[in-house]
């Protein structure tokens, strides 16, 4: 390596990146999301005219704006310490993307330009509403186009392209076989993450406010939040199969040590969150029927056994394939992975649990929306209901950690090397293997 | 041991004390640096 190599005592550096990156991410993502809710929100009260939707909007784009500070000075603090701790990968990384950086910067730009302004003139422009909800789309945009920047990165990272040209640099680089399926993954993600977490943030407040207007409306948001937070996550199912399927296809590895292999406890920490979240929320669901303005015991019914295919199908996802759990610590039963545990394989039963509670959170969604037409008596629900929504907000973070570790431990196969890039950059910084895409730039360069 | 051994001893892939000590506090440095933005995020907004 031509220069030295710093560590950071006690922590590790690459517990120091990954502690930036994730706490960045939950706040990036909140963003993202919370705007184009927030814009949605505004668009509903405009066309509804009900003023729950318009409260709620301000009230979140002021706290995006307020937020910001946070997420940019984490992003900050996470180059610096990446340029310092890996400053050779940091370079190939720069080579590789520097318009797909230098782009992701300008949309970043324009993102906090367009929230301030969009914010400012929420007054100025209340009698030009359908102008000023455009404001908050565009902001929208640009997240999601810094988030389509980064994903390319992050993407390549686990699945680089096979590189033999100059033109395969740009295009291949960009489109690599994850790409697309982690930026669909994570469009869904923004809007399920802050949905689950608006709902916490109401279910909390519904709890301590004791004003009967104040009860109303944060039970309103609560139903609100876990609308957009359980609408989105039945779609994960399909969109995360997607994703692992273009893992499977381009790094068969990495697929077997996180689905199969040392590291499967991820997923099933993982399917544990998902399985809290699906039933908080449908319990949540069922508990909310009984306050609809119209009343529907049939629906309820209905629901109630929905609430019971979904802790069934929850189950199946749960059971692990054998008894060596985490065998990083130690949490290895009888033969380890010899002693097959009934209903732990991945197929047919945990196809079986996800595509059931895809369908039977479809179907309750159905039911409740069915039930959200004629209206519900606001400010009555138990405190169990606000419990039951705090857990999703406590969850849904668990969800993006873990989600987060997965992808990024995917590179540790063996871990003989781990990469940094796969295949391509070590741990310790070594530039190695055939496919690397600095290959041809050395080329290109006479060395 | 070469320097890329010396550093994947002490991360999760194949864990000693102190990888599996570093999980968990990076863990907790996360969830700590959250909530903390967070509320701060939210002292600072909630008199508006």
């Amino acid at each position: 390596m031509p220069i030295g190599n710093l560590d950071v005592p006690i922590i590790g550096k690459n517990v120091v990146i990954a502690v930036l990156v994730q706490t960045h991410i939950l706040f990036a993502t909140f963003i993202i999301g919370a705007v184009l809710i927030a814009a949605t929100s505004e668009y509903l009260g405009m066309v509804t005219k009900q003023s729950n939707y318009e409260r709620f909007a301000r009230n979140l784009t002021r706290f995006v704006v307020l937020l910001f500070a946070s997420g940019a000075a984490l992003a900050i603090t996470f180059v610096l310490a990446l340029v310092t701790l890996f400053p050779v990968f940091f370079s190939i990384l720069q080579n590789i993307f520097f318009w797909v950086f230098l782009v992701e910067a300008f949309m970043f730009l324009g993102q906090i330009i367009i929230v301030y302004a969009w914010y400012n003139v929420w007054d100025k422009l209340a009698y030009r509403k359908s102008l000023h909800v455009v404001f908050g789309f565009i902001a929208g945009f640009f997240g999601l186009m810094a988030m389509t920047m980064i994903d390319a990165v992050a993407s390549f990272m686990l699945t680089p392209a096979e590189v033999t040209s100059q033109a395969d640099l740009v295009a291949r680089s960009f489109l690599n076989q994850t790409m697309v399926p982690l930026n669909m993954h994570r469009f869904v993600g923004n809007f399920s993450y802050v949905g689950f977490l608006i709902a916490g943030w109401a279910g909390f407040r519904y709890l301590r406010t004791t004003r009967e207007d104040d009860r109303e409306y944060y039970d309103w948001m609560g139903h609100f939040g876990l609308l957009w937070g359980f609408g989105f996550l039945i779609m994960q199912p399909v969109i995360g199969y997607g994703y692992l399927k273009g893992i499977r296809e381009s790094s068969p590895d990495s697929f077997n040590t996180i689905m199969l292999g040392d590291k499967s406890w991820v997923f099933n920490l993982l399917v544990l969150w998902i399985a809290v979240l699906s039933i908080a929320s449908t319990a949540y669901f069922v508990h909310k029927l009984r306050f609809a303005i119209k009343p529907m015991e049939t629906l309820r019914k209905l629901a109630v056994g929905a609430l019971g295919f979904t802790a069934l199908f929850t189950v199946l996802n749960i059971i692990p394939a054998n008894a060596s759990l985490v065998p990083q610590i130690g949490l290895v039963f009888g033969q380890g992975e010899d002693t097959q545990i009934p209903l732990g394989s991945m197929y047919p039963w945990k196809y079986i649990g996800l595509i059931g509670l895809m369908l039977t959170g479809f179907f309750i969604l159905a039911l409740y929306l069915r039930a959200s037409a004629t209206g519900f008596y606001w400010g009555r629900a138990s405190r169990w209901s606000q419990f039951a929504l705090m857990s999703c907000a406590v969850f849904v973070v668990l969800t993006m950690v873990t989600m987060g570790y997965t992808r990024e431990t995917a590179r540790r196969v063996d871990n003989n090397p781990g990469y940094l890039i796969h295949w391509c950059v070590t741990l310790d910084q070594q530039v190695v293997g055939e496919k690397c895409p600095t290959e041809p730039l050395a080329n290109e360069a006479g060395q | 041991m070469e320097l890329a051994l010396l550093l994947q001893a002490g991360t999760t892939g194949e864990p000693s004390a102190i990888g599996v000590f570093r999980f968990f506090l990076g863990f907790f440095l996360i969830i700590t640096l959250y909530s903390g933005f967070f509320g701060f995020t939210y002292w600072i907004s909630k008199d508006e």
